[in-house]
């Protein structure tokens, strides 16, 4: 590709340096903002190639490039039509290299997961691992 | 917009470049699907991005690869992949019509169980249609069938 740049190693002049190997590591390999009421739209989002609307506020996101394991990293939140934030709960949770199953729950903050789950207008997720 | 010539470079990279260079295409095609008597009807939604790649042509790597991996995935002793460099070093696939590429979506991110047979019961057990023939609220969302009426 044009443009591209090949080093091991960033080097601030007073600050230090980092290895290159800490930015591709630990850079979010996909994210998601997802509408998911009415017929669930996506606003916007990277390395997502479908969401599958399972039922009431429960998605499957499908990714374009692979995980290189199922030991990925995720954080899911979400926010209520009514503006409650929401944790999303690991009920009917599935995981493979090319997609993840979330349903979400609601969760006040103060109160816990009331155990039930909803559409929410507001889904967003980030995924951290290795690519296959 | 020429897509660069990717071949050999890393899937994640190219869908980089597609995210700095296309606009995405919110496609209104959708596909409903039942993979279980006991759950209600599914409804895959294609991502603007990912259509985009695939409206463009050069990006997305052939759905088979995703198959391989799938059976990789699938033994018991699976741990991690082996054969990723498929999705980087496999020729990309050319630019796709919106319809040609619901059929790769389908192929890539619905059961292999629904699609190889969808037609085989006494009613489709999928079905691709626009948004504006679902329901626009999503009242009894987990009571949601395919219709009978569509069996032919």
């Amino acid at each position: 590709m044009a443009g591209k740049i090949v080093a091991d190693t960033l080097e601030h002049s007073t600050a230090g340096s980092i290895a290159t190997n800490y930015v591709v590591d630990g850079t979010a390999k996909a994210w998601l903002n997802l509408n998911g009421t009415g017929t669930i739209a996506t606003r916007d989002s990277f390395n997502v190639s479908g969401v599958t609307d399972n039922g009431t506020g429960n998605y499957t996101t499908s990714f374009t490039t692979s995980f290189n394991n199922a030991n990925y990293s995720h954080t899911h939140t979400n926010i209520t039509s009514s503006g409650q934030f929401g944790l999303t709960t690991n009920t009917n949770f599935s995981q493979a290299t090319g997609s993840i199953q979330q349903r979400n729950g609601y969760w006040s903050g103060v109160s816990s997961d009331n155990g039930s789950s909803g559409d929410v207008t507001y889904f967003y997720i980030q995924e951290f691992g290795d690519l296959a | 917009m020429q897509t660069p010539s990717f071949k050999g470079t890393h899937l994640f990279d190219r869908l980089c470049w597609g995210k700095e260079n296309l606009e995405g295409v919110q496609s209104d095609y959708r596909v409903v699907y039942e993979d279980s008597v006991d759950e209600c009807a599914k409804i895959l939604v294609p991502d603007p991005n990912w259509m985009a790649c695939a409206l463009q042509g050069g990006i997305l790597p052939p759905v088979w690869v995703y198959h391989e991996l799938a059976k990789d995935e699938a033994q018991p002793d699976f741990k991690k992949h082996t054969r990723g460099y498929l999705l980087h070093q496999t020729e990309p696939v050319p630019a796709m019509t919106e319809e040609e590429a619901i059929e790769y979506l389908i192929m890539k991110d619905c059961p292999q169980s629904v699609w190889t047979n969808w037609d085989s019961g006494n009613k489709p057990k999928m079905v691709i249609c626009k948004k504006q023939q679902l329901p626009q609220t999503r009242e009894w969302r987990n009571s949601w069938r395919i219709s009978d009426e569509l069996a032919a």
